[in-house]
């Protein structure tokens, strides 16, 4: 037995080394592994950081006066991107063309806006929005309440809208 | 100086017999050898699994929470529809249905429709179908969770007078609350998300 175990001690100990030092290096990984692909609501800080990000955007860029569209402008470039972006500036044309006519003055609110799914640098939400227009030359005003399907990319550290769909 | 040329011859005996078949005395370096490696190698072996083991499931609990989340937004979805939706011709099986699906105060208003109430209901020869279009979890607690949803609500009319008109199709902004009863999870309330302009 003795010569037995000392044929084989040190292979064993080395063994015990590399399995051990193998465990912890395994350990360390697998740390580092994110095991949650979809953290809406679950990371409660980076939910609410895409939440309120896509919030004040869309109510900038959902709000609108003849008299002053300079900040809506702004808030285009600095809350959308990609497709949306370029729907958006279609529709923005269509309501510097008619807007000054009217007298038209857009205010937005959003109601609620809850994130379906999140990761690093994706989001889809759903956000419920409300949209006051009020056109001064006929005193009319309407409310109109939207359902919006948004996609959003963080670019630079920041959200943006690069999608909108609504019902 | 006998003895200083005779010291040396002795050692190398000595050394020769060690080599040979010596029980020699275990010197500081082989105790170390036999007894303090292997000690610190099952040490490391031992820490190490165990660090490994508890890495597993360093994020567990948020895998256990995604999972919730995700089952609480499949049944508020179908129960949302469920209770947009009615047949006039099968009044009773859909209010059975909505109770099923609901708790607390809407289960206790929704199981003490009338028979009268139902009756104008089967009189009205409408088909109502609600359809989920898009659902969110807003709040999510271990029994408790909220979720939002926009939901297309079609309505046919089933009379003869009206069965070749077109259906009619509404948009509607919901916000439903669901507490866990037992293993499932059922509506407290279920409220239209209604403009609100400040």
């Amino acid at each position: 037995m003795s010569l037995l175990v000392r044929r084989w001690a040190p292979f064993l100990v080395a063994l015990a080394l590399i399995l051990g030092l193998g465990a912890f290096w395994q350990a360390d990984r697998e740390r580092r592994t994110d095991h949650v692909g979809n953290r809406a609501v679950v990371d409660a800080a980076a939910t609410s950081e895409a939440q309120s990000a896509v919030s004040t955007g869309l109510l900038q860029v959902f709000s609108y006066d003849f008299a002053d569209p300079a900040p809506t402008a702004a808030a285009a470039d600095e809350f959308l991107a990609g497709d949306a972006r370029k729907e958006y500036d279609l529709l923005f044309k269509q309501l510097q063309e008619k807007a000054p006519g009217q007298k038209l003055v857009l205010s937005a609110e959003v109601q609620v806006a809850a994130v379906k799914s999140l990761d690093a640098d994706s989001a889809s939400l759903l956000v419920f929005l409300d949209q006051a227009s009020q056109r001064s030359t006929d005193k009319e005003s309407s409310i109109s309440a939207a359902q919006i399907a948004v996609e959003a990319a963080k670019v630079d550290g920041q959200w943006k809208v690069t999608a909108l769909d609504l019902f | 100086m006998s003895t200083t040329t005779e010291r040396p011859t002795g050692a190398r005996r000595d050394a020769t017999a060690v080599e040979k078949d010596a029980p020699e005395p275990p010197s500081r370096r082989d105790r170390v050898l036999t007894w303090a490696l292997p000690l610190v190698a099952v040490c490391v072996l031992a820490a190490g699994m165990v660090t490994w083991w508890r890495a597993s499931g360093h994020d567990q609990e948020m895998v256990d929470e995604a999972a919730r989340r995700d089952r609480v937004l499949i049944v508020a979805t179908s129960h949302i529809e469920t209770l947009n939706s009615l047949d006039y011709r099968k009044v009773d099986e859909g209010l059975k249905g909505w109770a099923a699906v609901t708790t607390g105060t809407l289960h206790d208003q929704l199981t003490s429709v009338s028979e009268e109430d139902r009756k104008v209901l089967a009189e009205q020869e409408k088909i109502t179908t609600g359809s989920v279009m898009d659902a969110a979890v807003t709040e999510l607690d271990d029994d408790t969770a909220t979720v939002i949803a926009a939901v297309e609500i079609t309505v046919r009319d089933g009379s003869a007078s009206g069965k070749d008109a077109e259906p009619t199709v509404k948009r509607n902004r919901f916000a439903a609350d669901l507490v866990k009863v037992g293993d499932d999870w059922l509506l407290e309330s279920l409220e239209q998300v209604a403009v609100n302009m400040s």
